[in-house]
């Protein structure tokens, strides 16, 4: 073969950080085209120093970033989420003082002028999660936490991105909230969607994932099949999420 | 009698109007832009320089505005953005920002002198009499007109256009925002426009009872500014013209009722007061009068 397909996602080299310290070193990640990968690891161990990385939000961030084949490192966030990468980040953080469907249209700013796109997505968000069209209308802040992350999810999936990054989905969600979230993100990867997963719920990314790396201290530790994390089950947890 | 009232809320709705300025770009960028007082007083000297040599008015206010709104994106490319990319909790700004106001206001004594020149009227000839309480002059009228159309269509815009919602989401969490493609430079420099704009508006309607003098801006930045906090404006722009209304009200009341030098000090007596009460203004979500605000879905 003489042409390679590129990587959805494609981390090399890549160290971040806040002020004078790098709290990322030297990541290396790659997630296919149509591939889901989880990213496991304990509270502080820089998961989500590496997707805010990936979008632009860091400034202080060296090493190579490929997304779909293009570098985004050099790039300011509003670009590279012009459909290139895009998030659902920790904490949701929806637009609280806007209804549910401004959200999910100030997700898809960029296709805003190819309306029939536009529209196909909005329909693709509702036919996934069909509660929240009930609830165009109303605030987003006066959503459940299951409802705020499916916008949350929705949101980020207005910009049809390359690779889809989600910050612990299922973090403070009742077990049929969690479900939910799971199916959605299983059906986002039927329908071919790349995925980065921040977990550190272990049953969500073996659920989800397609392949698994383990964080610690701002290093990758391991890497996995869902097979071989389920096999190693609380000596997993043990070894690295404490 | 009412003729305080009436002239009140003339000159209210001035002072709201560069309340409203400020509360635009702090609902933006969260600073206070101190400069904001010169950004009228640019509007006014402009205005009077062009007719003064024989150009229009109506030239003369456009060219006026347009000034104003050049200083105005580069008081926020100057003075704000370099130090918010610094540190965008810190309050460099606040230096930044007067730095900013006694450039301008010092360049502009420069070039114009200390004293004040004529400013046209727009709407004198004209007055309104209210049965045998009051008289408004036309340019009063159109002072409040304008004020309440600026107040209307910054509303509008906010809420029901995508330009708004794209401003509300950069207000909320610039983060996010330039996490979903908004490119948050561009809302700035935008807001920071209309927000010179609306204080040369100001500046224009003002002008012919001041006259034209770089040290405008002092005085009515500060009225702006106690507008705005009187309101809530650093909440809901909107509020900053209700804030000034309830001044102007005041002041002049001051005037009618204690003595002639009264509205000197019985503004900042009111906004003390107020600050006591509400912290953060009359019609804040948390303030007294919160419930005024027009019922909506969706704020
Ligand atoms: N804004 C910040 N300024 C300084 N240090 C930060 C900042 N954000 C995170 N850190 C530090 O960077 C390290 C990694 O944080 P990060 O948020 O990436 O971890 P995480 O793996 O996402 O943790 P969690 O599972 O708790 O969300 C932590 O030690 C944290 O204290
Ligand atoms: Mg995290």
């Amino acid at each position: 073969m003489s042409t390679t397909v590129p990587h959805a996602l494609d981390i090399s080299g890549l160290s971040a950080g806040y002020g004078r310290f790098d709290v990322i070193r030297d990541i290396a990640l790659k997630v296919g085209t149509g591939e889901a990968v989880g990213l496991l690891g304990p509270n502080g161990a820089g998961k989500t120093t590496v997707l805010r990385s990936i979008m632009g939000l860091i400034r202080q961030r060296r090493g190579s970033i490929q997304v779909a084949g293009t570098d985004v490192v050099a790039m300011p966030p509003f670009r590279i989420a012009r459909g290139l990468a895009a998030l659902a980040p920790e904490g949701r953080r929806l637009f609280v003082d806007q209804t549910v469907e401004d959200n999910l249209i100030l997700g898809g700013l960029h296709l805003r002028h190819d309306t029939a796109r536009h529209e196909a997505l909005l329909a693709s968000v509702y036919e996934l999660f069909p509660v929240l069209k009930g609830y165009r209308k109303r605030l987003s802040s006066y959503l459940s936490g299951g409802e705020q992350q499916m916008v949350a999810i929705g949101r980020m999936l207005m910009s049809d991105p390359e690779i889809m990054l989600l910050d612990e989905p299922s973090v403070a969600l009742s077990p049929v909230a969690v479900d939910i979230v799971v199916k959605a993100l299983i059906e986002l990867r039927r329908r071919g969607a790349s995925l980065l997963l921040v977990e550190q719920r272990i049953d969500v990314a073996i659920r989800v994932c397609d392949r698994l790396y383990v964080m610690t201290h701002g290093e990758i530790v391991d890497e996995m099949t869902p097979e071989a994390a389920r096999g190693a089950g609380m000596s997993l947890i043990d070894k690295y999420l404490g | 009698m009412l003729q305080f009232l009436a002239s009140g809320i003339a000159i209210g709705c001035v002072y709201g109007m560069i309340g409203m300025a400020l509360a635009i770009t702090f609902y933006v960028t969260r600073i206070i832009n101190f400069a904001q007082g010169q950004l009228m007083m640019v509007t006014v000297m402009v205005t009077a320089e062009l007719v003064g040599q024989g150009y229009s008015p109506w030239v003369g206010v456009a060219a006026g505005l347009a000034a104003s709104a050049v200083v105005g994106v580069l008081s926020y490319l100057i003075a704000v953005r370099p130090i918010l990319a610094f540190n965008r909790f810190g309050f460099g700004w606040l230096v930044s920002t007067l730095g900013f106001a006694a450039i301008v206001e010092n360049a502009a004594a420069y070039f114009w002198g200390p004293t004040s020149i004529p400013f046209p009227t727009i709407l004198n000839s004209t007055s309104v009499h209210f049965g045998d309480a009051a008289v408004l002059t036309g340019q009063q009228i159109l002072a409040i007109v304008v004020a309440l159309l600026a107040g209307v269509a910054f509303e509008l815009v906010r809420r029901h256009t995508l330009f708004g919602k794209i401003g509300m989401a950069t207000a909320a969490d610039p983060e996010m925002a330039s996490a979903f493609g908004i490119n948050t430079k561009t809302v700035a420099m935008v807001a920071f426009a209309a927000s010179a704009l609306l204080a040369g508006l100001a500046g224009v309607m003002i002008g012919p009872s001041t006259f034209a003098n770089p040290y405008l801006g002092d005085t009515f930045g500060t009225y702006g500014f106690i507008a705005m906090m009187i309101g809530g404006g650093t909440e809901r722009p909107i509020t900053a013209l209700y804030g000034g209304i309830l001044l102007g009200i005041s002041a002049e009341g001051a005037n009618a009722f204690v003595n002639s030098r009264a509205s000197d000090w019985f503004p900042f007596l009111v906004l003390a007061l107020i600050l006591v009460v509400s912290p953060r203004g009359l019609f804040s979500s948390t303030g007294p009068l919160a419930r005024l605000r027009p019922v909506r879905a969706g704020r």
